[in-house]
């Protein structure tokens, strides 16, 4: 069971944000589709890059430590990450571990695409 | 010269009867203000030989022996020695200074004395032999005494009844020596609804062994009831001890707290024999380290730890058993006692082990060393037994494979659907099984998929537990690391050391255990009385 059961698409809004919708676990496994996603979506340019959890069933802390890269990344291209549609229990864990300090976590979409600006 | 200096002090009071009776009725209150000075004759001088053949009073004066016997009875004034002897040993003498009347001692005179030498001799012997058999009567007397205090110490200080614990079998067996020698043993119930189970043995025999035996005992409790720490307990006792033992005395001591609940029991060792478990692999010796109390103050033992598994019987035991002799005069052992207890067939822990012993010792044995036995078995199915609402018991393994955590995720939170906890604390507790499994998996046992990841799920006490276990291979993450971003950001930090982190946050107690080769994480959350929150906190 090492496939990723993860399917990610790419938003573009405009050119300032796109999101990733995110639909299953994120997983150390995750990170080729995360990755590839990424470079997919923030290729272009874009701020901030928006991260849908609206779908996420199952995240573990070697999904954490993806995040993390991911930040990683953004930081290095100067670009924003935000979330949003959170569960309370990720939020919890986003709390926890301070991924809420780096990472911008919003309610809806409308609410993240309004910090992308 | 014992026997015959003592006979010669009692015997010179006689001298000075013997005078009166030689002396004038009128000279009654000089004679008694005339004192012959006890002279001591050692047994090797010549003079006792020759008084032994003398046949009757000799005259100091005429002696040509020289002796220092011969010059102490000069020295003493001593004019003429009549020999005491019956069954032709000198008892003892009497002492005659010179006549008051300035004459020599008449052949009358000798022959009086004679005569009476004769009739005392015997009754010498005799009243010496009452008084010595006297002695010995009561010394015998006062020894069986002290036996009975003793025992009285012994018996007052061991538990009269055992805790009942739910889910466990409890049992002890103490059979004193004739003298009675210093074990003891001692269970109780700890604040915290844990028990404390000692074993010990005091060197030395009789009164003292029991008194410091009491002493112990009552410090064990004392301190128990304040610390949990099995090896706190005996670091305390031991410097409370040190400054008040006899001399040369010492206790050994086996502490260990068992939690009912679980079956996780932590113990520490001050010199006393390993306690051996009956397991469904065989036999398993919990092993630990320490000096015996009272012997050097300011010393540390080290703590263990282990799991009792349902089935998992625990035997502690005092060298009474193991020291015992049998006709040939070798000892019962250690290897006996332990293929004892890895032998499920070999019967009951203490019955079994009595039996065994008694074939070994024979029927007249006459028992050396008192016999102590304490066991503790951790009944089939305890996990539900003393669980609340609907007592929860589900086991399974899983292959260690990646992924797999998700699975067992999935069937715990199956498994603890009936208890209808709050949806957040279900949520916090599957995070904390995944990761506790993905651990399991990754690291305890190395991605090897044919070692099995075992878990289970039990309610017991008032808390749900679900208990991860792997072979404990690999490297384990022993610290919490709490979480950096900005150390993580500039790789410092590994995002893995998270995984712990967030299993301590997602669950009311996070217990790991390591104990027969095995690696145990315990996942608890309080079902009564819990905080309902499951978060310690960030």
């Amino acid at each position: 069971m090492t496939e990723a059961t993860l399917s990610l698409q790419v938003r573009q809004i405009g050119k300032a944000a796109c999101i990733l919708d995110i639909e299953g676990d994120i997983t150390a496994f995750s990170e080729e589709a995360l990755m590839d996603a990424y470079t997919e979506g923030a290729g272009v340019g874009v701020k901030a890059v928006i991260l849908n959890f609206t779908g996420l069933e199952y995240m573990n802390s070697g999904g954490i430590g993806l995040l993390v890269t991911v930040l990683v990344r953004a930081n290095r291209a100067k670009q924003k990450l935000l979330a949003f549609g959170l569960t309370e229990h990720y939020q919890e864990i986003f709390e926890l571990t301070r991924l809420d300090e780096a990472i911008g976590i919003y309610a809806t979409e409308a609410d993240a695409l309004a910090a992308a600006v | 010269m014992t026997a015959i200096a003592q006979t010669w002090r009692k015997v010179t009071g006689k001298g000075q009867a013997a005078e009166a009776v030689a002396a004038p009725a009128e000279a009654t209150v000089e004679t008694t203000t005339i004192e012959t000075p006890a002279v001591e004759i050692a047994p090797n001088d010549p003079l006792v030989a020759f008084l032994q053949s003398a046949g009757g009073a000799v005259d100091v004066e005429a002696l040509e022996l020289e002796s220092p016997g011969v010059t102490a009875l000069r020295e003493a004034g001593v004019a003429l020695v009549v020999p005491l002897i019956s069954g032709g040993e000198l008892v003892g003498t009497l002492n005659l200074g010179p006549r008051l009347s300035d004459q020599q001692y008449s052949t009358d005179d000798k022959r009086l004395l004679d005569g009476l030498a004769a009739q005392a001799a015997p009754a010498l012997q005799v009243a010496e032999l009452v008084q010595k058999q006297a002695a010995e009567a009561r010394s015998r007397e006062r020894i069986e005494q002290e036996l009975k205090v003793a025992t009285l110490i012994q018996q007052n200080f061991l538990p009269r009844v055992l805790p009942d614990l739910p889910g466990w079998e409890v049992a002890a067996y103490y059979q004193p020596a004739r003298e009675v020698g210093g074990d003891f043993y001692d269970l109780f119930e700890l604040p915290d609804g844990q028990v404390a189970v000692i074993i010990g043995d005091v060197t030395d025999k009789g009164v003292p062994a029991a008194m410091v035996m009491a002493a112990a005992r009552s410090l064990l409790r004392a301190s128990g009831q304040r610390v949990i720490s099995p090896g706190e307990v005996l670091e305390r006792v031991n410097d409370l001890l040190c400054p008040d033992i006899p001399e040369k005395m010492f206790v050994t001591c086996l502490y260990l707290v068992v939690d009912p609940s679980t079956g996780y029991v932590r113990y520490a060792n001050a010199g006393h024999n390993l306690p051996y478990a009956r397991t469904a692999d065989g036999s398993m010796e919990l092993r630990a380290k320490g000096m015996p109390l009272g012997l050097l103050p300011g010393m540390k033992y080290e703590e263990h730890e282990a799991m009792m598994s349902p089935g998992d019987g625990l035997l502690l035991y005092s060298d009474g058993v193991t020291e015992a002799h049998g006709a040939e005069r070798e000892m019962f052992g250690t290897p006996r006692l332990v293929d004892h207890v890895a032998d499920p067939t070999s019967g009951d822990l203490i019955d079994g082990l009595l039996t065994q012993l008694q074939r070994f010792t024979g029927n007249d044995w006459e028992q050396e060393d008192d016999i102590t036995l304490v066991t503790l078995t951790r009944t089939l199915g305890s996990g539900v037994q003393n669980g609340l609402v609907s007592g929860i018991d589900v086991r399974f393994t899983l292959p260690s494979e990646t992924g797999n955590e998700r699975e067992a995720m999935q069937r715990v939170l199956d498994a603890i659907a009936p208890l209808g906890l709050e949806e957040r604390r279900v949520e916090r507790l599957g995070t904390a099984v995944s990761e506790a499994a993905m651990n399991a998996i990754e690291h305890g046992n190395q991605g090897r998929a044919e070692i099995p990841v075992e878990v289970e799920v039990v309610t017991a006490g008032g808390e749900l537990i679900v208990r991860i276990r792997d072979v404990g291979d690999g490297p384990q993450a022993t610290e919490v690391e709490s979480p950096d971003i900005e150390a993580k950001l500039a790789g410092l930090q590994k995002p893995r050391g998270w995984g712990l982190f967030l299993i301590k946050n997602m669950v009311d107690e996070i217990r790991v255990i390591d104990a027969d080769g095995r690696h145990t994480v315990e996942l608890v959350l309080q079902l009564e009385g819990g905080d309902g929150d499951g978060s310690n906190g960030a």
